[in-house]
């Protein structure tokens, strides 16, 4: 398991836990203090990582706040690419 | 002629309790039409409120809470994990629909205003206390309140904690603070950052003293009238369903 945390400068807290397998996400777990309405939307934007490649991070993350409607507040999109990052990088 | 909220004041229960109480009107508010509420409360045994989105091994000291006897809950609301010392504390509720002419839309806006109506009632205390985004209130710097929003079945429900005279030793021992943390605010000692009514005036402020207060800052802010009142039976009968959520393992464990 690879975990790392992230604090949103003048914002909240991140952390990403997940391990890799065949280049893909496997368990991924984001918490933190942050807000995002409606709150089960978090399952989903895990879901929406899991099992698929690494590099497709960015795009996958983008597009799952652009197809939900889903409001964050104290972390922005790019925060939940950036902690997880960080997390492949531990 | 003012406009009448309902106050429901001071209810003294366990944490699932309290958490469902918010939970129902929240749920009720436009089901049942019942009207606008603020709550002010404590937690008796105290306990620890952690955030929907929190880790509860990272944010939570389980042994010291068992040690100590200190419930844990994991709120609907996101945000930070908050202790709720029965002998130190008070928290508020208020529930609104999103639809509310005095509401706003933005979501930083609507905890500027109902922080304010704190930040008010603490004013009455003598307290120059100031909303600080993303969502805490402080006083001479150090956090005297913070405050978690949620928005759903139309309506928004905010709640949030006023230290009085809590127990700051026995806060951070039985809440983790991550490092992350603690060094973007360039501060060794955690203590440092928080204060509470005690502290910050130098004397006792009793619970009801601090009640008052409050009751006012939601008066003037909201230019309402809080006339006191209890749970409808619909919204008691929610309550006992919504407890056993805040009991359970599978919903407080479940990151």
């Amino acid at each position: 398991m690879k975990r790392a945390e992230y604090k949103v400068p003048g914002g909240k807290l991140l952390a990403a836990e997940l391990g890799v397998e065949g280049g893909r996400f496997a368990g991924v777990k984001i918490t933190g203090d942050f807000f995002m309405h409606p709150e089960a939307a978090i399952i989903e934007l895990e879901k929406a990582l899991n099992n698929t490649p690494v590099e497709d991070l960015e795009n996958n993350v983008n597009r799952f706040f652009q197809d939900n409607d889903v409001t964050l507040f104290g972390v922005e999109a790019g925060d939940f690419v950036k902690v997880v990052r960080l997390a492949l990088e531990s | 002629m003012k406009e009448t909220w309902r106050l429901i004041d001071m209810r003294i229960e366990d944490a699932p309790t309290q958490m469902a109480i918010d939970e129902a009107i929240a749920m009720a508010r436009l089901k049942e039409g019942t009207p606008n509420t603020v709550r002010l409360y404590r937690w008796n045994p105290s306990a620890v409120s952690i955030g929907y989105f929190q880790s509860i091994e990272k944010e939570v000291n389980l042994p010291a809470c068992e040690k100590y006897g200190v419930d844990v809950t994991r709120r609907i609301t996101g945000g930070g994990a908050v202790y709720h010392d029965y002998d130190g504390e008070i928290t508020y509720s208020l529930v609104a629909p999103e639809a509310d002419p005095k509401m706003p839309a933005d979501i930083l806006e609507s905890y500027k205003l109902i922080c304010g109506a704190i930040v008010n009632g603490l004013a009455e205390l003598g307290v120059d206390a100031e909303f600080k985004p993303v969502n805490d209130i402080v006083a001479g710097g150090k956090k005297i309140s913070g405050n978690a929003q949620t928005r759903r079945h139309g309506v928004i429900l905010q709640h949030g904690t006023i230290l009085v005279d809590s127990d700051i030793r026995r806060m951070f021992q039985v809440l983790r603070v991550s490092d992350a943390k603690i060094s973007d605010k360039l501060i060794q000692a955690v203590e440092e950052r928080v204060t509470n009514l005690r502290h910050y005036l130098g004397r006792q402020v009793d619970f009801d003293e601090a009640r008052s207060a409050l009751i006012k800052g939601f008066e003037d802010t909201f230019d309402v009238a809080l006339e006191p009142g209890e749970l409808t039976g619909a919204e008691t009968r929610l309550v006992k369903q919504l407890r056993e959520k805040y009991r359970s393992r599978e919903w407080v464990f479940q990151r």
